[in-house]
C-alpha cells in the first residue's frame, strides 16, 4: 500500500479516536444531567428531564447561584488589575533599558511552576490572623500573584514586537509614558489584552487549592470548591444535579472558549514557544 | 490610574458587606439526613424566631472534619455550630476551639444526667469542663440468624467467642452444602478507622484495650491485645469462617451485604445495619445481641456517634446554646429516633412508651451503650489510628506476626507520645 | 544624558513595582513563610516552638511520606509519558489538512477549558462500580467483569494517569502543533525527494526541530504532575487508604489535621522537588533563554 493510502487510514482512524477521546466525558456528563436517575445502565430506563437543572438553580441551600456568583466576582476583579499591573511590567521590560530587565521575565515564569501547596499553608495563617478568611480579599489578593504569570508573557510577546519608534515619537512629543502605554501601546496589543483577560478570568474559575483552604462556606467559596464538595439534595447518589451542575458552569465557558479561541490559542502557544 | 483606585475601592466594599454576624450550622451526612436537619432548623426558627443557616457538608467524614478545621483553626466566627465525629472531639476540644458550656447548663438548669454518664464524661469533658453534648450515639453489635440457628439447635446466640467459633465452624460446613459463598463471621477489617472499633472490641472483651494508663501512656503490647489479635488472625486463616478479603476491602457496607444477601450467620457491625436488613428478605429472620467476649472477660462495643458543640469564636453564643438545647431536647432526640433511626444520646428516651413499641431493638442498645468502650481521647488520636491501623492489617495479612505488630505499634505510639506531649 | 538615564530607569522601577510586589507578598513570601515554619512544631494545643530539623527526620522515617513520594512519582511518568505520546500522534494527525480538521483543533480547547475538578467529577461517575460508563462498556462488548476501579490501588493509580492524560493531552497537543507548523515545509519536501520513508523524517527532521517546543512543554506538564492535587483530591480523595496520596495532598492532610508544622514540611519538600525536578531539566537539555 501507497504510503497516501496508509496515510489516509491513519488519518481516519485518529480523527475519529481523537473526537471520541475528548468528546465521551462531556457527552456523558450531559447525558447524566438530562436523567431522571442514573442507573439506567444497569437495568433501568433512561429517562429524560430537567429536574436536576431546575433544583440546582432553584434550591437554595444548596447555594449554586452563590458559587457562581464568587467567582465571577472574584475573576472579574481579578483580570482587569492583573492585565493592568502586567502591562506596566511589560511596557518596562521591553521598552526600558533597566538592571533587572532580564531576571524579571525569569522570575515570574518560574512562578508558574511552583506548587501551590507550598504556598497555600502560610497564606492561610496570614489571612487568619487578617480575619479574612471567607473574604474575596483572600482570593483576589493570592489570584494576583498567582496568574500574573499567564498574563506578563502573553503581554511581553506581543509589546516586544511594537517597534520602540512609536515611543520615541511619541516622548519627542512631550507625552508621558502611562499615556504612552494606555493610548498607543494597549490599542496596538489588544488581541494580546483580550488573550490575558480571557485566560486569566478562565484561571480564576478553574482554580482549586486557594479556595479550598482560604473560604469556609458559600460566603466566599467558588464554583471550583462548590462542585468539589457537592452534596445532592435528594437520592443516595445526587450524581445527576452534580453533572447539571458541572454542565451549566461548563457551557458558558466552553462557548467563551470557542468564541476566542484564536486569542486563546495565541496566547497559550506564544508563551510556550518563545520561552 | 483612577480606575485602578476606584476597583480597589470597589474590592474592600465588597469584602466589608460579608461582615455581618450570621448564625451558622455546619453539619455532614447523607442528602436525606440533610434534609431531615432542615425539618429541624425551620421548627427551630418558627419556634424561637432565631434565623439558622445550615451550611452542608459532604458524606465523606475526612472531608467533614477538613472543612470544620480550616475555620476553627483561623479562628473564624463562623461555622457557629456544628456536628464532630466522637474520634475528633479530643482533637477540636485538645485545641481550644469549643466553648465550655458548664455556664449555660448551671444557668439554665440544664439537667446534664439525662445523657448517657460515660459518654459525658469519656468524650464530652475536656479539663472538667463539658464542651460537647451527643446527637446521637453508636456502638458495634452482633447480628445473627435467627432462624439458622434455630435450625441447627441453637436456642440462644453465643455469649463467647469459643463458643461463637464452634457454632459457625459447624454451621458454616453445612451451608455450604448449597451456598459456597456462606461465611461464619464478617466484620470490618480493612485498613480504616473502622479496623480499630472491631480490634479494641476484640481486646477489651478479653480485659485488653487501647487506652491511657494512669502515667498517660497508651500501652498496647499487652498479653491481652496480642491474645486478641491472635484470635483474629485465626479466624480469617484458621479457622476459615471470615472471608479472605476480610482485611482488603469490608468495611461497614461490604459486611452489611454478605449477611443481608444471605451470606453469614454472623455480622459484627453498628445500629444503622438493623433497619435495612428489617426492609430485605431477611425481616424477621435477623436478631441483635451484644458481642461476645473471651472468658474471663466481659462485652464490649465501641462507642461511635455525633457530637454537637459551639464554636469558641461564635459570634452568636447566646443563640448558638438555643440551638443546642433544642436540639439534644427530648422531643427532638424522639424524632431522630423516629425518622432517622438514630440513636440518642440521652437514656431517657429509651424508656418512652412509644419508641419501645416502635423500635424494640433499642432496649438492647441502652445496655451496649451505657457500658461502651471509647476510644482514646487525644489531640492527636488520628495519627495513633493511623499508626495501629496499619500494624493490625498488616497482622491480619500476615505480613507481621500479632507480637511483631503491637510491638511495633508501640514503639510507633511512644515516638508519636513524646512528639506531642513533650 | 545621564539625567535622562536615570530618570528612565526610575520610571521603569515604578512601573514593574506593582507586579514584583505583589508576587513577593503573595508568592515569595509565603514560600519563605512554609520554609520557617517547617522548622517549628506548630499544633494548636501545644505551644508553638523550634525544632530545627525534628520535622524532616520524623518525616524520613514516615512511610506515609515514602508512599506518597513513589506514587508521584510514577503517577508522573506514566502521565507524562502517555501524554506526550499521545500529543505527538495528536499534533501529527492536526497539522495534515483533512476536512474537519479545524473543528477537531478547536475541541482540543475543550478539556483545557473545563475546570479540573469537574472533569475529576465525571471521570468519577465514569469509573463508578455499578453506574459507571466504563464498566458498562468493558460488560457490554464482554472485555472484562466490573472493575472496581477506584477501589483497589492499582487500578486507582490507572484510573488518575487516564483522568489527566485526558486532561492535558490536547494542551500539549496545541503546543506540539505550534512547534509542528513551525518547521518549513521544504526540508520535508527535500527529504521525500531523497526518498526517506515517514519514520526516518520522523526520528531524523520532525523530533530534533520540535525539541525545544518538547522541552518546555515537559518541564511545564512534569511539574505540573509532581504537584498535582485538585484531580487527585476530588477523584480519590488520596485514597483508597492513602494510596493514591500524592504529596501535595499529603501536606494538605497534614494541614488539615491542625499539623501545621509538618504539614509545612511536607510542602517545603514538595517545593523543592518540584523546582529540582525543574533545574534539573534545564540543566540536561540546556534551554535556550530569551
Amino acid at each position: 500500500m501507497s504510503e497516501r493510502r496508509i496515510k489516509s487510514i491513519f488519518i481516519a482512524t485518529g480523527s475519529i479516536f481523537l473526537f471520541l477521546f475528548i468528546i465521551t466525558p462531556i457527552f456523558w456528563m450531559i447525558v447524566i444531567s438530562f436523567s431522571k436517575d442514573i442507573t439506567f445502565l444497569t437495568g433501568g430506563v433512561y429517562q429524560f428531564s430537567l429536574s436536576n437543572y431546575i433544583t440546582i438553580i432553584t434550591s437554595k441551600s444548596l447555594h449554586m447561584i452563590d458559587y457562581l456568583k464568587n467567582s465571577l466576582v472574584v475573576a472579574s476583579i481579578t483580570s482587569p488589575i492583573v492585565l493592568i499591573i502586567s502591562s506596566f511590567s511589560a511596557y518596562a521590560i521591553t521598552r526600558i533599558n533597566f538592571a533587572g530587565r532580564r531576571i524579571i521575565p525569569l522570575l515570574v515564569l518560574s512562578i508558574s511552576i511552583f506548587p501551590q501547596i507550598s504556598i497555600v499553608g502560610y497564606l492561610y495563617r496570614w489571612m487568619g490572623n487578617l480575619g479574612w478568611i471567607n473574604s474575596y480579599v483572600a482570593l483576589v489578593l493570592p489570584y494576583l500573584a498567582w496568574t500574573s504569570p499567564l498574563a506578563l508573557w502573553i503581554l511581553l510577546s506581543y509589546f516586544s514586537q511594537i517597534p520602540k519608534e512609536l515611543d520615541s515619537a511619541a516622548l519627542i512629543d512631550g507625552a508621558k509614558r502611562p499615556k504612552i502605554l494606555f493610548r498607543i501601546i494597549l490599542p496596538l496589543a489588544s488581541p494580546a489584552v483580550l488573550s490575558g483577560l480571557l485566560l486569566v478570568f478562565i484561571a480564576c474559575f478553574n482554580e482549586f487549592l486557594f479556595a479550598l483552604m482560604l473560604t469556609s462556606d458559600y460566603g466566599a467559596q467558588t464554583v471550583s470548591v462548590g462542585i468539589s464538595l457537592f452534596q445532592g439534595l435528594h437520592g443516595e447518589i445526587p450524581w445527576g444535579e452534580l453533572m447539571a451542575a458541572s454542565f451549566f458552569v461548563t457551557f458558558p465557558l466552553i462557548l467563551l472558549t470557542f468564541l476566542f479561541q484564536k486569542f486563546i490559542i495565541e496566547g497559550l502557544t506564544t508563551g510556550a514557544i518563545k520561552g | 490610574m483612577k480606575n485602578i483606585k476606584v476597583l480597589i475601592c470597589l474590592l474592600l466594599f465588597v469584602t466589608a458587606c460579608q461582615k455581618a454576624p450570621k448564625f451558622t450550622f455546619m453539619v455532614g451526612g447523607s442528602p436525606n439526613a440533610l434534609l431531615y436537619w432542615q425539618k429541624v432548623i425551620k421548627e427551630f426558627e418558627a419556634q424561637k424566631g432565631i434565623k439558622v443557616e445550615l451550611i452542608r457538608l459532604p458524606a465523606d467524614t475526612e472531608q467533614r472534619r477538613q472543612r470544620i478545621v480550616i475555620p476553627l483553626q483561623a479562628e473564624a466566627s463562623d461555622p457557629d455550630v456544628f456536628l464532630m465525629d466522637v474520634i475528633w472531639v479530643g482533637m477540636i476540644a485538645g485545641a481550644r476551639w469549643l466553648e465550655p458550656l458548664n455556664y449555660y447548663i448551671t444557668r439554665d438548669n440544664f439537667d446534664i444526667n439525662r445523657f448517657f454518664k460515660r459518654v459525658i464524661e469519656d468524650v464530652d469533658t475536656f479539663k472538667h469542663k463539658i464542651i460537647a453534648l451527643p446527637v446521637y450515639v453508636d456502638g458495634g453489635l452482633l447480628y445473627y440468624r435467627k432462624d439458622l440457628l434455630s435450625k441447627y439447635g441453637y436456642r440462644e446466640p453465643p455469649s463467647t467467642w469459643e463458643t461463637l467459633v464452634n457454632m459457625a465452624k459447624q454451621i458454616q460446613r453445612k451451608e455450604r452444602a448449597q451456598n459456597k459463598a456462606f461465611w461464619g463471621f464478617v466484620w470490618q477489617g480493612a485498613m480504616y478507622e473502622g479496623l480499630i472499633c472491631t480490634f479494641l472490641e476484640f481486646c477489651a472483651s478479653g480485659n485488653g484495650g487501647i487506652f491511657f494508663n494512669p502515667s498517660g501512656k497508651i500501652k498496647l503490647d499487652t498479653r491481652e491485645n496480642q491474645k486478641a489479635l491472635e484470635f483474629m488472625v485465626r479466624l480469617i486463616h484458621q479457622e476459615g469462617i471470615s472471608p479472605p478479603n476480610t482485611f482488603t476491602e469490608l468495611k461497614e457496607e461490604e459486611v452489611r451485604l454478605i449477611f443481608q444477601h444471605r451470606n453469614a450467620l454472623f455480622e459484627r457491625n453498628w445500629p444503622y445495619a438493623w433497619i435495612l436488613h428489617q426492609q430485605s428478605s431477611l425481616k424477621g429472620k435477623v436478631g441483635i445481641t451484644q458481642l461476645p467476649h473471651f472468658e474471663g472477660g466481659k462485652t464490649a462495643s465501641t462507642l461511635g456517634g455525633w457530637h454537637i458543640g459551639i464554636s469558641k469564636f461564635s459570634d452568636v453564643k447566646e443563640m448558638a446554646w438555643e440551638f443546642v438545647k433544642f436540639v439534644t431536647s427530648f422531643e427532638q432526640q424522639k424524632k431522630f429516633v423516629l425518622e432517622l433511626s438514630w440513636n440518642p444520646g440521652r437514656s431517657d428516651i429509651y424508656q418512652d412508651s412509644e419508641i419501645r413499641e416502635k423500635m424494640p431493638h433499642l432496649i438492647v442498645l441502652k445496655n451496649v451503650f451505657e457500658n461502651a468502650v471509647t476510644r482514646p481521647v487525644s489531640p492527636y488520636y488520628s495519627q495513633i489510628s493511623q499508626v495501629i491501623q496499619r500494624h493490625i492489617n498488616a497482622a491480619l495479612a500476615l505480613k507481621e506476626t500479632p507480637n511483631e505488630a503491637l510491638k511495633k505499634a508501640q514503639t510507633e505510639i511512644d515516638q508519636l507520645f513524646a512528639y506531642y506531649e513533650n | 544624558m545621564k539625567i535622562k538615564c536615570h530618570r528612565r530607569t526610575i520610571i521603569a522601577y515604578i512601573f514593574v513595582s506593582p507586579l514584583v510586589l505583589i508576587i513577593f507578598l503573595f508568592i515569595l513570601v509565603p514560600i519563605l513563610g512554609t520554609c520557617i515554619n517547617s522548622f517549628f512544631q506548630d499544633i494548636p494545643y501545644l505551644p508553638k516552638k523550634f525544632v530545627g530539623m525534628r520535622n524532616y527526620l520524623i518525616l524520613i522515617k514516615n512511610p506515609d511520606f515514602w508512599d506518597a513520594l513513589k506514587f508521584t512519582i510514577f503517577f508522573t511518568l506514566a502521565s507524562v509519558s502517555l501524554e506526550t505520546i499521545l500529543g505527538i500522534s495528536f499534533a501529527l494527525l492536526l497539522k495534515e489538512r483533512f476536512p474537519g480538521r479545524g473543528i477537531l483543533r478547536t475541541m482540543l480547547l475543550i478539556p483545557w477549558a473545563i475546570p479540573t475538578v469537574i472533569s475529576a467529577r465525571i471521570w468519577q461517575i465514569i469509573y463508578n462500580y455499578n453506574y459507571g460508563l466504563l464498566n458498562y462498556i468493558l460488560q457490554y462488548l464482554k472485555i472484562s467483569d466490573k472493575i472496581n476501579w477506584l477501589g483497589t490501588p492499582q487500578s486507582a493509580f490507572w484510573a488518575l494517569v487516564l483522568a489527566d492524560v485526558w486532561k492535558t493531552t490536547p494542551f500539549m497537543a496545541l503546543i506540539l502543533l505550534t512547534g509542528l507548523q513551525a518547521i518549513p515545509e521544504d526540508i520535508y519536501k527535500q527529504a521525500k525527494v531523497d526518498g526517506a520513508r515517514f519514520i526516518k523524517r520522523f526520528f531524523f527532521i520532525t523530533l530534533p526541530l520540535l525539541r525545544p517546543a518538547l522541552i518546555v512543554a515537559l518541564i511545564f506538564r512534569t511539574a505540573d504532575s509532581l504537584r498535582i492535587f485538585d484531580l487527585v483530591y476530588v477523584l480519590t480523595g488520596g485514597g483508597p487508604a492513602g494510596a493514591t496520596r500524592t504529596i501535595s495532598v499529603l501536606g494538605f492532610q497534614y494541614y488539615t489535621s491542625a499539623d501545621f508544622g509538618m504539614g509545612a514540611t511536607v510542602s517545603f519538600i514538595t517545593f523543592l522537588i518540584v523546582f529540582g525536578f525543574s533545574l534539573l531539566y534545564i540543566k540536561l537539555w540546556g534551554v535556550r533563554k530569551l
